[in-house]
Formats: structure tokens, sequence, C-alpha cells
């Protein structure tokens, strides 16, 4: 049994002042040990708040449906973790056996302390071992993610790093805890070009030597490209197509998937214009019916698309649309 | 023969850093930079976090002071140092050349109304006289940015990040300016937005006859709207071409290395990456000679003591870097 | 089918007004609807509006005179007069009280016997005519609300001078009322023009102001006021002295206000859109007009209102310790001043019933506050 998280129908939607906010909306996958999935999104996707739910880590108004089903598969049996209550439990999806890094990495170390303290502390709360034998493994780790002079820099703070160095910091101590899901939300977006470079070769590195399943949370399709094998892309909340890495992104079958990719300028054709997706997301307060890209699709299929949320389907080799332009009855219309 | 509209010379722009009342550490953000910037022309200026793009395009503005050298702006009707303006010659330059920020939420105030926020330029400046002259000028120049009507009476937190950063353009096209400095304008928006601002930019200048200098670390935004592009590195310029040759083949192990390192949507193409090794050095502690020369796999002992000047080869092409001739010889054609 | 139509149009139509109303909110409007969700808050609004009415019209609500003008020479510390309808002999439309006597009895020691004639009625009269006043300090008046036919009404009880407590309760609320705001509004205008200066202009400015703001907020209150309590003359006027009393606390609580101020400004200043604004050639003046200002009033004007209970609680500890207001002017810690004898805690317990009508203004105000602050922040978690 290879698959290390299953989600199931998560519907998430979050108590505001203006009302009920469906952040996500039905979205079900899968991920194997061992396989890097490239979640894809602009703003108001929903991506992160899918990626906080695989931890729980959603605010208190969040309002999960009673569908939603998350289970993960630990050495000890699966997990329910939307069922998940106790800081004892949930101590299995934060920081156990799934770890998140961020965009910001001044943002999840804390400024007052050392980044030693920070990673030993992380070591003892979720394994039993010294805190000699924690600062140890965590100077090991330190530098096998490239920092040099680990053992001086375990005791520096985290704004004495540069952006790059924080970042490597910052996935060190994720990894510390040897998980088997690593949740990477838009690591690389706040990173220089070149450092990004770096921080993707060592991602790739460390999934092969540590056999993990990572969920890359990015909107920049070339760093998925560079280093998923599978994609699924995410619009208002919905999972509107997933597939391999190259299927996906060398044949999008989604309107939107085609549309993010034409508007991407390409080195390759320097002459080619600009075509962007036209019109703008939705705010989340005016989700359209029906599909929720119908506003902006330029292929639309008669009333169906602003009528009827079109369901997921296999169209080949695990690459899977939830579009009209597919269904049966329009396949069968156009042939 | 085009006009250059703006030319600097030997530009630098430093700060004082800590020090306190006795030592003064100045920190140069821009240092020695030579740029000429051609009228109606696309200008791109490229770097990473460091390279003083920000600070040259801010200087530029004269939003902050320039600590040595010249920068010449002639438009036809006036003709100045950017470096020495001050007083009135100051506030008739404002008119001329504005900014755009990068971020569209915190570039515009949350409590002004989106009519406010375009005709604020023209009130400080006293450009019109009437209510109804503002008012007019705000909705011509609303409907180039496509803002309607209703969107003038709204406040900003009615709008996505591609409807303000329209918004931030009209305010900067209001006064009528001449030169706009876009700095990473795109960076904040969305990919499907992002196309959408850039066809906006390149639309009105071409109605208007602007000339921007679009300041941005993404290359491949760069590489479709610019006409010609600097790169920058700590405070150096250190490759200028036009687009299309930069592209075609850039000179400076840098710009390689720049290129190489932007992921590649074909999900075949990795590992061929050159991968630049170590740290953008701190602006405050930068190595001597060339600065590049602690992560350049081409560097030799001249450039670890000897600071490369910007060289030509006559086509509009500059390199800094000691070794460019070599380099070009040694590359498969 | 028809139908359904038209009642989705018109949703969609409600809809759309909400929505363009929301598009369309100013700052201010925002706020006020968010302040208007919160149910302590609103409460606390709706409390503090009738407290300040009621002290507003003290003069006309209260039956009497607070001073000792209008004290009641035969019902000394005589316990509260609560309205009835009826009693044993049968109930009535108007309200009234039972009539009291009272003789001094060998049997108590001389003490006031109260006895209470059942058989008497006083019936409560409305809008009567009663001590003169002067609404607001200059609308001359002598209607009172209620009042008795005969004889007086105490609903709170009186003192040992016999001045009815219901009154000087009112009263005393509307005087806590000026002196705070009088204090605050010293303390605010002080606090806007340093802590409007430090905060502008930054650098060395910001940093001497910073030492003076310092020193003068280390300086401990009591002992500064008994100090000047000393200074001030014994022959000043009750308005005289409430003058010079709000002053005092208005200079002592600047620093306070003017580092909130100087904070809101400095991190204000450094905003993209005052940038925007000053590269347009925008001057000082217009920057601070239409940017700056703007930008904090919504958090001055909460700092305001949690400012206005440490004036009141100030203005009540030093009245109560004899160095703030004295009579004939009452506020609570005059008032206070009374009832410091064991006699009173074990028999005259309605002196304490003010204390009640203080705790509600200063809870009132806190809640208010607290409320504004979070309906205040509309936009600290917009964004992306």
């Amino acid at each position: 049994m290879s698959t290390l998280i299953d989600v199931q129908n998560l519907t998430l939607q979050f108590r505001t002042d203006e009302g009920l906010v469906t952040a996500v909306d039905n979205v079900s996958f899968s991920l194997d040990k061992g396989e890097v999935m490239g979640l894809v999104g602009e703003s108001g996707s929903g991506k992160s708040v899918t990626a906080k739910s695989l931890m729980h880590l959603n605010a208190s108004n969040a309002v999960y449906s009673p569908e939603s089903k998350i289970t993960l598969y630990t050495d000890t049996g699966p997990v329910d973790v939307l069922s998940l209550r106790r800081p004892s439990e949930l101590k299995i999806v934060r920081g156990g056996a799934v770890s998140m890094i961020f965009q910001e990495p001044m943002a999840s170390f804390a400024p007052a302390l050392t980044i030693g303290k920070q990673m030993v502390e992380q070591l003892q709360l979720h394994s039993d071992v010294s805190k000699t034998q924690a600062r140890n493994l965590s100077i090991e780790m330190l530098d096998r993610v490239g920092i040099s002079d680990a053992g001086k820099r375990i005791d520096q703070y985290a704004f004495e790093l540069s952006g790059g160095m924080r970042q490597r910091a910052m996935i060190a101590m994720a990894l510390s805890t040897k998980p088997k899901l690593l949740i990477a939300d838009e690591p690389t977006t706040a990173l220089d070009v070149t450092i990004q470079a770096q921080v993707i070769d060592l991602m790739k590195d460390l999934v092969d030597e540590f056999h993990m399943g990572i969920i890359f949370i990015t909107h920049d399709l070339g760093v998925v490209a560079q280093t998923a094998d599978r994609v699924n892309v995410m619009y208002l909340g919905r999972l509107i197509e997933e597939g391999p890495v190259r299927d996906v992104i060398r044949q999008p079958k989604h309107p939107y998937t085609q549309g993010l990719i034409a508007a991407l300028p390409k080195l390759e054709d320097l002459d080619a214009p600009l075509t962007p997706v036209p019109g703008d997301i939705p705010s989340p307060l005016e989700r359209p019916s029906g599909c929720v890209f119908h506003t902006r699709c330029s292929q639309i299929v008669g009333d169906m698309c602003s009528a009827k949320a079109p369901t997921e389907r296999e169209l080949d080799e695990e690459h899977k649309v939830a579009c009209h332009l597919y269904s049966d009855l329009h396949t069968e219309a156009v042939q | 023969m085009t006009d250059v509209l703006i030319r600097a010379e030997g530009l630098s722009v430093g700060f004082q850093i800590g020090g306190g009342l006795f030592r003064k550490d100045i920190l140069k953000a821009v240092n020695n930079v030579s740029v000429t910037i051609e009228k109606g022309s696309f200008f791109g200026l490229v770097g990473e976090s460091g390279s003083g793009k920000t600070t040259l395009g801010r200087a530029l503005l004269k939003a902050v002071p320039i600590t040595e050298g010249h920068a010449r702006y002639n438009d036809g009707e006036v003709d100045v140092d950017i470096a020495s303006l001050e007083g009135p010659a100051l506030k008739d330059y404002r008119k001329r050349a504005q900014l755009i920020f990068q971020d569209p939420y915190a570039a515009l105030s949350p409590r002004m109304t989106v009519r406010d926020i375009i005709a604020e330029p023209l009130e400080v400046m006293r450009l019109t006289k009437t209510r109804e002259e503002t008012d007019a000028r705000v909705r011509e120049i609303a409907a180039k940015c496509r803002l309607n009507l209703e969107h003038l009476r709204r406040f900003p937190h009615a709008f996505s990040g591609g409807q303000r950063q329209r918004i931030s353009i009209a305010r900067a096209l209001v006064s009528g300016p001449q030169f706009i400095v876009a700095d990473e304008s795109v960076a904040a928006l969305d990919v499907s937005i992002q196309a959408d601002v850039l066809n906006l930019l390149k639309q009105i200048q071409a109605d208007m006859g602007l000339t921007f200098m679009f300041i941005s670390h993404d290359l491949s935004v760069v590489a479709h709207t610019c006409d010609h592009v600097a790169v920058m590195y700590l405070g150096r310029l250190v490759e200028t071409a036009p687009t299309r040759k930069l592209f075609a083949g850039p000179r400076h192990p840098y710009t390689k290395a720049l290129f190489s390192a932007i992921p590649s949507l074909d999900p075949d193409d990795r590992g061929k990456a050159q991968k630049l090794t170590g740290e953008i050095p701190s602006p405050t502690n930068q190595p001597p000679g060339c600065k590049f020369h602690t992560r350049c796999p081409n560097a030799i002992d001249r450039c670890k003591s000897e600071e490369p000047q910007l060289e030509g080869d006559g086509s509009g092409h500059e390199v800094a870097c000691h070794r460019w001739k070599e380099l070009l010889e040694l590359t498969p054609a | 089918m028809s139908m359904n139509d038209t009642q989705d149009q018109r949703a969609t139509a409600l809809d759309q007004k909400a929505k363009e109303a929301y598009f369309t909110a100013s700052q201010g409007q925002l706020i006020w609807a968010r302040f208007k969700k919160q149910r302590a808050a609103m409460i606390a609004a709706v409390l503090l509006a009738a407290m300040v009415i009621s002290g507003l019209f003290a003069p006309f609500l209260s039956p009497y005179d607070p001073t000792i003008a209008g004290r009641d020479k035969d019902y000394t510390n005589g316990a509260p007069q609560i309205p009835q309808f009826c009693d044993k002999n049968g109930c009535s439309m108007r309200p009234f009280i039972h009539a009291v006597e009272r003789e001094r009895s060998l049997a108590t020691n001389f003490r006031w016997v109260t006895k209470i004639n059942e058989d008497k009625r006083l019936y409560m009269q409305f809008f009567v005519k009663g001590d003169k006043y002067k609404l607001l300090g200059f609308i001359p008046g002598s209607v009172h609300l209620f009042g008795v036919d005969e004889g007086k009404i105490h609903l709170f009880g009186t003192d040992e001078d016999g001045q009815d407590i219901f009154s000087r309760t009112l009263h005393a609320v509307w005087t806590s009322l000026k002196v705070g705001s009088i204090g605050v509004l010293i303390a605010f205008v002080l606090a806007l023009i340093i802590g409007g200066v430090a905060g502008y202009y930054g650098g060395w400015v910001d940093s001497v102001i910073q030492m003076i703001t310092d020193a003068v907020r280390t300086v401990p209150a009591i002992p500064l006021f008994m100090a000047i309590a000393a200074f001030m003359p014994p022959e000043l006027t009750a308005e005289a002295r409430f003058f010079y009393i709000s002053l005092l606390l208005g200079f002592i609580n600047w620093p306070t206000l003017a580092r909130r101020v100087r904070t809101h400004l400095l991190s204000e200043r450094n905003q993209e859109y005052v940038l925007a604004a000053e590269l347009c050639g925008a001057p000082a003046g217009h920057v601070i007009r239409r940017h700056l200002l703007p930008s904090f009033t919504s958090y001055i004007i909460v700092d305001l209102v949690i400012s206005f209970p440490y004036m009141v609680l100030s203005e009540t500890a030093l009245s109560f310790i004899g160095l703030g207001l004295k009579d004939p002017v009452s506020s609570l810690g005059v008032m206070l001043q009374k009832a410091t004898s064991a006699d009173v805690l074990l028999n005259y317990q309605w002196y304490y019933i003010p204390v009640i009508f203080f705790i509600v203004l200063v809870m009132s105000f806190v809640f208010v506050g607290d409320g504004l602050r979070d309906a205040a922040d509309p936009y600290s978690d917009q964004g992306k």
C-alpha cells in the first residue's frame, strides 16, 4: 500500500462578517509515498487552505462539511486527520508525520530564540531523544541542507541568516523529524531566482534520499515542471485538472489551465503576444454558479456551464479534468 | 537618431548606515552606473536583491538623493540635471516623471475613493482649475486604464490586485508624465492578470508616447515587454543590450547564470541549468574587485582585485567583465 | 416559473445593492457596520448614551437641588423610598410613597426613629415646579420631572445633611463626564501636537521628545496632585477648582496618548501611498491632512474613549482624599467622602448606590472602547 494521504470530498467554509465563504469545494485527491505533487493555483484558489487542512491547521472559524475526510497512512495505521482533537493526537500531523515549510522563513522562526533552540525543541517534542542527541541531529540536518559552518550557525538567530539560508534552515527543521509528508507552501516565491534554483535542487535531492511525499504549493508553473511528478490545478476552491506533469503541461485540457500556460511569457518565443485569461478572479463572496470558471471561459458549452458544476472525468492515464467539454453529453454531440 | 530622454553617468546613491555620530558607514546601493534611456523606449532593469535596481529607479525620480554623478533629463521642453533639482524645478520634474509601485495593496490609501486617489496628483500639482476639469481628466485617464464610472465611486477594498494596479497606473498617468518608472509593478499579481497589466502598459506607451523604465526580477516578463535591458548586480551595471541580442547571447557570467536559473516549463529540461553556488554578498560587505567573482565559475586572479568597466562592441551590447571576449570565443556558436 | 424568476431577480438586485453599498462604504461606515454587530458594545453604547442624556438633563430629572440648598432637614440619613402602586389600603393608578414621621426616642438613645405612616399617601406628581436650576449652565428653569404633593421623595435615600442621593448621583455622573471630557480634550490636544511632531519628523526630534515624554510619565500622580492641591488657594470657587482639576488631569495624562499618536504616525508615515503623494510634490500639510490624520483617526478615537475611565477614576480618587473637587460640586469622590465611617457601612448602605452607577459608567466606556477597537481595523486582515 503506497498511498500516503487520501483526501475525500474536502469542503471548507469560513465564517466571516460577510457570511459563510467557501474556500474549498469538494476536493479529492491522493498522494503516494515518494511522490511530488504540485498544487497550482492563483489567489483565492484555496490551495493554502487545502494544505493547512492536511495538518488540521485552519483557523477556528473554519467549517468542514461532514463528508470531508482526510486519511493519513502512517506506520501505525490510518489516521483520520479531521477528527483529531487533543494536542497529543494532533502532534502526529503537526511536525510528526507531516511537516510544513512556508513562504516567509522569517515568519516561522521565533525571532528571540536561536535556530538551534527551536530545532531541538521540535525534535524533543516528536521523538525520545536527549538534548545532546537532538543538537547533533540538528547540526547534521543543517549540514545536509547545505548550510556551511553548521556547528556555528546553529547558535545564530534567524535574522542573522540571509533569505536563502533561512529557507534552508527551515527545510532542515521541517525534515529533522523525518516526516513522511512535507507540505511546502510557496517556499521559493520570496527568494531570488538564483537562490530558488539551489533550493529546488536541494528539495529534489531530499526527496530521493528520504523517500518523502511532497505537496508543493505554488503559482509558478515553471517550478512545478521542474520538481513535480503530478500536478493538481485549483481554481476558486475546486480541483479542475490533475494528472502527470508532462501531460498537464504539454496537453492541458481545462480552459483555465490552457489559459494559465498561454499567459506565461516564454523565453523561447519573444515575439508571441501575452495572452491573459480574460476578466478577473471573482471574489470569494461572489462565487459563480455552476462551473466556477464559466465567467471567464472562452469555450463555454451552452447553458450547462452556468447551471451545473462539472464532475471530474478521467481522460487517460490518470489525467482528470472537471469540465463540460469532456462530459459524455458533449463529446457525443461533437461526434 | 532617436532622442535620449535620460542619460545617467557615474551615478551613485549612498546611504548612511549605523555608525552613530563619529563613524559613518556608507552603503552604496547604486555604484557608478551609467545608462542611456531613449525616448519612447521600454527599458528593462533586471536584478536580484541587493542589486540596487529599485534605488536606481527612485534616484532617477529624485525620490532618493543622488550622492555622486549626473543624470540628465531632456524631453524637448526641459533639460535638467536630476541630481541638482530643487524647488520649483523639482516640482516641475514631478509632473514629468512618475512611479508605479509594486504592492497594489499598500499603494492606495484605503480611505480615499478611487476618484480622489486618481485626482490627487492633479490637485496637489494644481494642474486643473475647476472640479469639472479634474473630473473630466480623471474620467479620461480611468477609461484608458479600463476603469469605468462606477469604479470611481468605490474604495480600494472593493478591488482585486489587478484592478488596484490599474488604479495605480491611472494615478501615475494623470499628470501627463513623459517618463514612468514601473517598480516590480506586476510582481505581486497573479500570472493570468500579469499579462493583462503588461499589455495595458504597452498599449499606453504606444498611445501616449511615453518612456518606461521597467524594473523587475522576472526575466521572462522583461524579455517580452522591453526593447532594451540592463542587468545589475550589487549596485553595478554588469551588462546592457537590446533585448533580442541579450537573450540570444548573454555575455556576462551572471546574466548567463540568471537565465539558466529560470525554471523551464519543460519537465524534461531538468538538470541542464548552470547552478550558481553561494549567496549574494551582503551590500554592506562587498567583495573587492569584480563583485561577482565570489560566485563566478570563470573568475581569474585579475577579477579579485580589479573592477571591470563596461565595454561594448559597438552594437549597443555592453558588458562589465574582464574575460568577456575570450568567453565569447569559447562558447559554441 | 416567471414568479421564481422575478423573485430571483429581486433577490439578486438586493444582493447587488448590498454589495455596492459595501464597495462604496467609507471607512467610517465600515467601522460602524462592524461595531453594530457586537452585542456587548452596542448595549454599552446605549447605556452610555443614556447616562450622558441623564447627565445633561440632570437638573430636570432630579427632584431637588443636589447642594445643601435643596436638603431635607427632616429626613437626614433617610432610607430610600420606592414608589408603589398598591398598599394595604388598595391600589391606585398613580404611584405613591408613604409619609414618614420621625421623632427622637428615649429608648434608642435619642437617635431618630423613623415611622412609616401607612395610612398617609403622598402621591407622585410629574413635571412639578421645584428648586430653580440652570440647565446646561445657562437655561433657567424650575420644572422637575417628578416630585410629591407634600413633603419630599428620596428614591435613593439621603445622606447625613439630608441631601437627596438620587439628585446627587445624577449630578455626579454629569460632573465626572464633564471633568473627564475636559481632561481628555486637553490631553488629546497636547498629545496631538507633541506626538505629532515627534512622529512626523522622526530622527533626533523624536528622540528628544521621547525623553521629555518619558520624564513626564514617570512623575507619580498622587504626590504631584498633593503638591499642587497644596498650592491651590482654598478661596477658589467650586467652578474654578473644577476647571483647574480638569486641566491638571489633562496635563498629567498626555504622555500615554502622545506615545500612541507618535507610534501611529511613524508607521503610517512610511506607507507607500504616502510616498506616492510625496512623489507628486505634496507639501507636508497636505500629506498630514489628507493621509496621516485620517489614517489614525479611528485609532485615536479608540484611545480617547479608553482613556476616559482613567480620567473619571483619577478624579474620583482625588476628590475622595480631599484633593479634588469639594462641596457643593457633587462627584462620586465627594459623595464617597461622606461614606467612610463604620456607621454608614453598617446602617446607611444606600450611600453606596452611586457606586453602581459609576461601575456602569466606567464599564460602558471600556466596552465601547473595546468594541470600537475591534471594529476599527477592517483593513488589518485585508490584502491577499
